[in-house]
């Protein structure tokens, strides 16, 4: 197995691996050092299927069940509940239409984000493996947030390094205007702390752990905070911290969202069909104490 | 006068003119013609006081009353109706406190917009005198929506040609979480969306140029949460450094932009131990940009 850098210093592309077939505790070991080195792999022509897909990711923890799963109605689910369907597509395989509730859901996508950020451990890895992609479209771009930390001058350096966030989903989709997540779900759009500087607990580099699912800073007023972080995330995103990956087919691409944000990019939704299924690595530690009220519920 | 331009086609710096005093026809031609060819002009050394400077504004047109003079109350307001104020100070010359609701709500300037696009019929110039500056930060930075037009590629024109959104002033304040109750109730119905057009026409250059504003909630006949993630990708698109101009402001600095074809937003600053007085009297516009909704 080979990981050489693309065009990006955060990315590595790797080579010389099946990853369908089970892996030997070195080559597992061989791709988590390649994780801390770059943040984003890329693997080329791995044709997984669901079941592969998660036990190619249990190699790296234990996979968590998505959001949007824990929401459904079961009789609504396709596939198991670990594995998040990134999808234009319904149960029964016919484009979502302008208005389905779920592609309104979906689009918060759109915004950088670090994935279950609204959880109180956050997640780990993200596996993304590419089934169908469309023509045009539909990239997935990536930041990386170690780069993002370092570029701050030392006076902004100060002023996050202790600074405690507020993450919901239902900020992130609050602010596309979209907040019907029916009936009993109230309780699992309720926000969770993170620190805004994080260290990473290999490398120990430090990066900011910013997300679209932020709402607030614990003690500051609110639009001051969401100013403060729009600002961060601007600087964060730049161009130079910047990568695109652009889908074929078979594509495996793992990300750490520890040190990543990612964004999902616009393509013809209604026209063309996508279809791309997530695993995640849960997170192993909080990154800061929850709220008394919240760590209760 | 003599206009030096700042990059090609966007921004330039005029030297060789009072504009505290009573200008000349031709002069006044000459600063329009800046401005269609420039879009925002930089003027340095112009000691404005409030009646000086709406007396050289009214040479552009007729003065829009301030929204934030307009919805607050008349014994909490520092300057005249036609002058917007735009400091960090309150109606005693003291600096707002943290949790100050104009202060809070005066973070929504932070975000791109182009002035008074909440109103059926939006702002042309807007001139703003700086008349106390911080020691650092606060800058205002202008983004050109001609040229950020003109890189868009052919698809998204031609997607965008004829679509109308939806500004209010509720949007781009909600966003940040200040709430639209916090303008109190005698203000609620200024708040209603206005609609124009996405791409607007230059009257006197017939160049076309992106109308965005963080004003912009909707686009009609569009599911909202797709209006405004496209609205937002459009926005990031049209505010890349190469269309960006960041203007570092000395006292008695005025800047003239046209918010048909900029957008603008101001940058943070300490703001809670360091003044910052600016004043900004604007010039409406003659025509509204698509048919308004009728009343419900």
């Amino acid at each position: 197995m080979q990981i050489a850098p693309v065009t990006a210093s955060f990315v590595g592309e790797v080579s010389g691996i099946d990853i369908s077939a089970p892996l030997s505790s070195a080559q597992v070991a061989a791709i988590e050092a390649g994780m801390d080195r770059y943040a984003i792999l890329v693997f080329h022509d791995q044709k997984l299927t669901d079941e592969q897909q998660c036990a190619f990711s249990r190699n790296f923890g234990e996979l968590e069940v998505t959001l949007y799963g824990q929401m459904m109605k079961p009789s609504e689910r396709r596939g198991p509940p670990e594995i998040g369907t990134i999808t234009n597509l319904d149960a029964v395989g016919q484009f979502r239409a302008r208005d389905d509730n779920r592609r309104m859901y979906g689009l918060g996508n759109r915004l950088w984000h670090s994935d279950a950020s609204f959880r109180a451990v956050g997640a780990g890895y993200s596996l993304l493996s590419a089934r169908v992609v469309p023509r045009v479209g539909g990239n997935t771009e990536y930041a990386d947030m170690r780069a993002a930390y370092d570029a701050l001058d030392d006076k902004t350096k100060a002023e996050v390094e202790d600074l405690v966030t507020e993450h919901s989903i239902a900020f992130s989709r609050g602010v596309l205007g979209f907040d019907d997540y029916g009936e009993g779900n109230a309780d699992k759009v309720l926000p969770v702390r993170h620190r805004l500087v994080r260290t990473h607990p290999v490398t120990g580099r430090k990066s900011l752990f910013l997300s679209a699912h932020i709402g607030g800073i614990v003690g500051w007023p609110v639009p001051e905070a969401r100013a403060f972080i729009r600002d961060l995330t601007e600087q964060a995103t730049q161009p130079e911290f910047r990568y695109a990956h652009q889908w074929r087919v078979n594509d495996l691409v793992m990300w750490d969202n520890r040190m990543t944000m990612h964004r999902a990019r616009r393509y013809h939704d209604l026209q063309e069909a996508r279809d791309l299924r997530r695993t995640s690595i849960k997170g192993t530690g909080l990154t800061a104490e929850q709220a008394p009220a919240l760590a209760a519920a | 006068m003599n206009i030096t331009p700042l990059s090609p086609d966007f921004g330039g710096e005029v030297s060789g003119i009072d504009l505290t005093r009573p200008l000349t026809p031709s002069q006044v031609a000459a600063i329009e013609a800046g401005m269609d060819r420039f879009a925002v002009l930089v003027f340095h050394e112009q000691h404005f006081d409030d009646d000086t400077q709406l007396a050289f504004s009214r040479n552009f047109g007729e003065l829009e009353i301030s929204s934030g003079g307009e919805m607050a109350r008349p014994e909490e307001r520092r300057l005249k109706l036609e002058m917007a104020d735009i400091s960090n100070l309150d109606r005693n010359g003291a600096m707002r406190a943290k949790d100050d609701t104009v202060r809070l709500g005066s973070l929504g300037n932070r975000l791109w917009h182009s002035d008074a696009s909440f109103r059926a019929v939006p702002a042309k110039y807007s001139l703003l005198s700086a008349r106390v500056v911080p020691g650092s930060g606060g800058n205002t930075e202008f983004a050109d929506m001609r040229a950020s037009y003109e890189a868009l590629d052919a698809a998204t024109q031609a997607e965008i040609e004829d679509l109308v959104t939806e500004h209010s002033n509720v949007y781009s304040r909600e966003v940040i979480g200040f709430p639209k109750e916090a303008y109190g109730a005698h203000n609620q119905d200024k708040l209603r969306p206005v609609r124009h057009r996405l791409v607007r026409t230059h009257p006197v250059t017939g160049r076309k140029s992106l109308y965005l504003s963080a004003h912009i909630g909707s686009i009609v006949g569009w599911p909202v949460p797709e209006a405004r993630a496209f609205i937002r990708d459009l926005t990031e698109h049209a505010t890349q450094r190469q269309f960006v101009h960041a203007h570092v402001w000395r006292p008695w600095d005025l800047v003239i932009w046209d918010n048909r074809t900029t957008m603008h937003r101001a940058r943070r600053y300490d703001d809670l131990r360091e003044v910052r007085d600016m004043r900004r009297s604007t010039i409406r516009g003659d025509a509204m940009t698509a048919p308004q909704q009728e009343a419900a």
